[in-house]
């Protein structure tokens, strides 16, 4: 009996002990844990390393495509030259797809189309119209109209007293603005929370419809584009 | 009978002992410590650096060849008055459309934050450019008829957008900081007198405590787009 109780004792001293040790042991592995949270801004760095990787790669890969391209353009015009053959088919597809880039031909793709309506509240302003231009090109539009008036390098949007022009256009609301790109890029940009132009405008009343379309289009610059001071730098 | 149930208890608490120790060392082998993490830092930073060279490579050679093209061009349509014409259409639209470096009269903007005067101020945001300040810049630029621009080097072309993320602005996905230096080529008149105008935007940047400072230029620069311009989904109609 004496012997009994004397070994029950030594007993829950031992279990006390390993209960002590086992929770030391989960405190250490706790603060473990709480250090490598320390690590997050190193894994960050990795992560940015890993999209400046991409990036690189993505500006490889069209840059290897276009010199492809621009290759095959050079053979195609030294065969006729060889055939003493006419260019001029050559030529005329060069050109129009050079006038393309520029916004001199009509153009249709998926994108986006915002509407942006006065209201009492909220009167449309050409900085609101330089923004969200600013803001599709930056989601990756290739192509961008107010109204039907083409948006190209030299385009301007301003404003006398409410009477708003863009590249010398009138423009009125209802303001239609049309953007050929990423469907997914547009909309997802324009509807980021908080930061996105929807969110920043949509909470002082502005009037914003934003649809996507799958066959948009826009017409071309109406307007002449003209060199007259540019000089190309020939090297 | 009493002993086996204390040894049963006690095996258990040592099994639970183990593994506990067991997942301690395994979290502390996983969670990457420095110097392996460092590693693989090294490792990604290295094929950054190789895809940079590859990407500047590929770009260069890019460049040759078209320089090759346009030469070609000119060749393939010296005898034909039409084809030739077009072609110098062509080059007229890369000037526009900033594929290539061009020069002439026109006018340098260079706006900087006004650090001396931020320091003294409960709201220093005043007297820093800001990425829509540039924008407006632009806007009025091409109000005055700019035919090129550019900030910082970065030529502003159809689809160029200038952002901020946190302190810092992009313009065609570059980074550039103040003092900012845009440089405009157009009527020298027109555009001197649409930037220095009172009340203008400029004039507004000024009072407010930007530096700014304008001045014409009669054989200005203005780089090429520093990049490629590849529509992915725009169709001709």
């Amino acid at each position: 009996m004496k012997k009994e109780k004397k070994n029950q004792i030594v007993m829950t001293i031992i279990i006390g002990a390993v209960c002590v040790v086992f929770f030391a042991v989960m405190f250490m592995q706790f603060k473990t844990i709480e250090e490598t949270d320390i690590t997050a801004i190193e894994n960050m760095r990795e992560a940015d390393l890993r999209t400046a990787i991409s990036e690189w790669k993505g500006k490889y890969e069209d840059t290897q495509k276009q010199l492809e391209s621009n290759r095959k353009s050079v053979q195609e015009y030294q065969q006729t030259i060889d055939k003493n053959g006419e260019a001029s088919e050559l030529i005329d597809k060069d050109l129009a797809e050079s006038n393309m880039l520029l916004g001199k031909t009509d153009v249709t793709g998926e994108g986006v189309i915002v509407t942006l309506t006065n209201t009492q509240e909220c009167v449309i302003e050409y900085s609101h119209l330089l923004e969200l231009v600013n803001e599709l090109r930056y989601a990756g539009a290739e192509a961008i109209s107010i109204n039907d008036a083409r948006v190209v390098t030299t385009t301007d949007i301003t404003q006398i007293n409410s009477r708003m022009q863009v590249s010398g256009q009138r423009v009125a609301s209802p303001y239609v603005i049309k953007a050929i790109g990423n469907q997914t890029y547009l909309s997802s940009t324009l509807s980021l929370k908080d930061s996105g132009f929807i969110d920043r405008y949509k909470a002082s009343g502005m009037d914003i419809k934003l649809e996507k379309g799958n066959n948009v289009k826009i017409l071309k610059y109406n307007g002449e584009m003209k060199v007259k001071y540019m000089k190309e730098v020939e090297k | 009978m009493k002993k086996k149930q204390i040894a049963i208890t006690l095996g258990v608490m040592c099994f639970i002992l183990t593994m506990s120790i067991a997942i301690q060392i395994r979290t502390v082998t996983s969670s990457n410590s420095t110097a392996s993490q460092s590693l693989i830092n090294n490792g990604l930073r290295d094929e950054v650096l190789r895809w940079k060279e590859r990407y500047d490579n590929a770009y260069q050679e890019l460049l040759e060849s078209e320089k090759q093209l346009t030469q070609i061009r000119e060749k393939a349509t010296q005898n034909n008055t039409t084809a030739n014409a077009k072609q110098e259409q062509i080059k007229e639209n890369n000037m526009l459309l900033g594929t290539v470096e061009v020069k002439g009269g026109g006018l340098e903007i260079m706006l900087a934050d006004n650090n001396a005067a931020a320091t003294n101020l409960i709201d220093p945001s005043m007297v820093l450019v800001h990425y829509d300040d540039l924008l407006q810049v632009v806007n009025a630029l091409n109000n005055a008829g700019a035919e090129a621009i550019s900030i910082n080097g970065q030529r502003v072309i159809t689809t160029t957008a200038i952002t901020c993320e946190g302190n810092v602005i992009k313009v065609n996905g570059e980074k550039i900081s103040s003092p900012f230096t845009i440089k405009a080529i157009g009527s020298q008149g027109l555009l001197l007198g649409a930037m220095t105008m009172a009340g203008g935007y400029l004039d507004n940047l000024e009072s407010w405590g930007v530096i700014v400072n304008v001045k014409t230029v009669d054989d200005i620069t203005v780089e090429k787009y520093n990049g490629i311009i590849n529509y992915k989904y725009v169709k001709n109609k």
